[in-house]
């Protein structure tokens, strides 16, 4: 096999690599797929999980008795049948990038937080939420993509009602030892169509409402869920990648330790 | 006169109204200054997202838009000589860098490339380019489409650094994208005081999160940090290929709540947790 990078440089200060490393891993290829239209749902990468296509909720049950989720699925979205309660993926997953779509009724009906109410789960904890916020003012840390209850958006990037929105996640799962005390938090970075909302923001915890709970021990992956919140809301292309670490490494870690330590000579 | 007052206390009614769209008897959440569901926290602000993945939002600046160079010039001083035609700018081999005359730091960029169909060569040697945040903190661009390289020489590679952690390159011929969050270094003194961090999304999948940059890019030899301003142009490298780039934007990146800058709030939220 030809030799591609370089066995006479530098460690990378902390690291086992060289700069330009011949031996450092080629990093697994991925077919990137293509982004959504209004008119249609993109394609999902090679690598992701597919959790909606457009066809069925195989993937999903009810969260509340764990039998069919029952919500309605045609024309390639699934929508929230109020009253059926918030559905579930079999899947559970951790620290990921999650790519979800959605769209609040073109018909629109109530304000604040009456108008095309859903949320996104993470783990079935931690919600992003789903709003009309297209000219309709609620409390800020309530609006479109805030972290409900804990930290509005930087901006909202609201498209009207009955238009479709995105969604792009990178989450990391919060991490406990093994006597329950957490050790790191939640972090999220959310992109509302196409624009950064929340960067690396850590969560204060599971989300509630009109308080604020600390974070209880669980595995570090959960199921995703979304809700029910008795508005006709629509999902579209749902689909994750477990987020993992540089050069094989099974999960993704802070380098910023290894980037600050002082440099052997 | 009293009909104007009537007027204006009625708007101040009115808006009264309109801040009362929260709470103001829940807890305040740990570290911070709002409470949960706030009334006064401020309403994020509102702008208009682009049509498609690649549209500029309302508040970008748009550093290329298809027509001119008028927002660059060349690394050497004077005009940036690349050439301008069908929408895209294409590197003139031998033309020199070309950087922005707009200086900014902690920021989202969006920023297509192409290698045309055609390019030959192998290795570094096939369509390579490179764009270099602050001017300094490079991204490989290079057609890594079925062709190796060394890991961190590749296309999305934090140049010398990172490798990217996936490949997800489309062929020459087709438009890539890089969606970038940059947090600028930060230095006290001669001290670096916080790396730069760089999250990558490279035709809209993650090839790297919040990772702290060594230092300076370079070739065979070890990044490191010197001081510089919070702001620098974007450069775009003229490795001698003819690589093309399109629709380039950025908005600068802020805090919550109208704070001027991005912070980390983990030890802000956690005061108690272990520290790294």
């Amino acid at each position: 096999m030809a030799k591609y990078g370089y066995d006479d440089t530098p460690f990378l200060p902390n690291t086992k690599w060289r700069v330009h490393d011949s031996n450092r891993p080629q990093p697994p290829v991925v077919w990137p797929g293509w982004f959504s239209t209004q008119e249609a749902p993109g394609e999902p990468p090679s690598d992701a999980v597919i959790l909606f296509d457009g066809k069925d909720l195989s993937k999903w049950v009810s969260a509340r008795d764990g039998g069919p989720a029952r919500w309605k699925v045609e024309n390639g979205y699934m929508e929230v049948v109020p009253g059926t309660g918030d559905i579930q993926t079999m899947d559970e997953f951790g620290d990921c990038q999650l790519h979800i779509e959605w769209a609040a009724p073109a018909e629109v009906r109530g304000e604040g937080q009456g108008r095309g109410n859903s949320g996104v789960f993470l783990m079935g904890r931690y919600e992003i939420q789903v709003l009309d916020c297209y000219e309709n003012p609620t409390y800020a840390d309530g609006t479109t993509a805030a972290i409900y209850g804990q930290f509005p958006p930087l901006v909202n990037a609201s498209r009207r009602p009955g238009e479709w929105q995105v969604y792009d996640i990178i989450w990391l799962a919060p991490r406990f030892d093994k006597n329950g005390n957490l050790i790191r938090p939640a972090y999220v970075t959310v992109f509302h169509n196409g624009v950064v909302v929340h960067y690396h923001t850590p969560l204060f915890g599971p989300t509630t409402h009109r308080q604020t709970l600390p974070y209880t021990p669980h595995p570090p992956v959960g199921p995703l869920r979304l809700q029910d919140h008795g508005d006709p809301v629509r999902y579209r292309n749902i689909w994750y990648r477990p987020l993992k670490g540089y050069d094989g490494e099974p999960e993704w870690r802070d380098w910023t330790p290894i980037v600050m330590a002082p440099r052997n000579p | 006169m009293g009909g104007a007052v009537v007027a204006s206390l009625a708007v101040a009614f009115l808006l009264g109204v309109v801040a009362q769209v929260g709470y103001e008897d829940t807890p305040f959440l740990p570290g911070l200054k709002w409470r949960v569901h706030d009334a006064k926290r401020p309403q994020p602000p509102v702008l208009v997202p682009g049509k498609t993945f690649s549209d500029p939002p309302s508040d970008a600046v748009i550093l290329f838009n298809g027509k001119d160079l008028s927002k660059w010039r060349s690394v050497f001083g004077g005009p940036a000589r690349w050439k301008v035609e069908n929408g895209y700018m294409e590197v003139m081999p031998g033309t020199g860098d070309i950087q922005t005359m707009d200086e900014f730091g902690d920021c989202q960029l969006h920023i297509e490339w192409m290698i045309p169909k055609g390019t030959g060569g192998s290795g570094q040697g096939r369509g390579n380019s490179g764009i270099f945040l602050m001017g300094r903190y490079e991204i490989q661009v290079l057609d890594s489409y079925e062709n190796i390289t060394y890991a961190d020489g590749m296309a999305g590679a934090v140049y010398g650094q990172y490798p990217p952690m996936v490949n997800p390159c489309r062929p020459q011929g087709e438009w890539q994208t890089f969606d970038i969050i940059w947090l600028a270094p930060r230095f006290d003194g001669d001290k670096l005081v916080r790396p730069g961090y760089l999250t990558l999304i490279h035709n809209g999948v993650v090839v790297h999160y919040h990772t702290p940059v060594m230092g300076v890019t370079g070739h065979r030899r070890l990044p490191t940090y010197r001081p510089h301003p919070p702001v620098g142009p974007l450069r775009l490298q003229d490795h001698g290929f003819p690589v093309r780039y399109r629709n380039i934007w950025y908005r600068p990146l802020k805090g919550y709540d109208g704070e001027p800058e991005w912070r980390d709030l983990t030890f802000v939220i956690f005061p108690n947790l272990p520290r790294p």
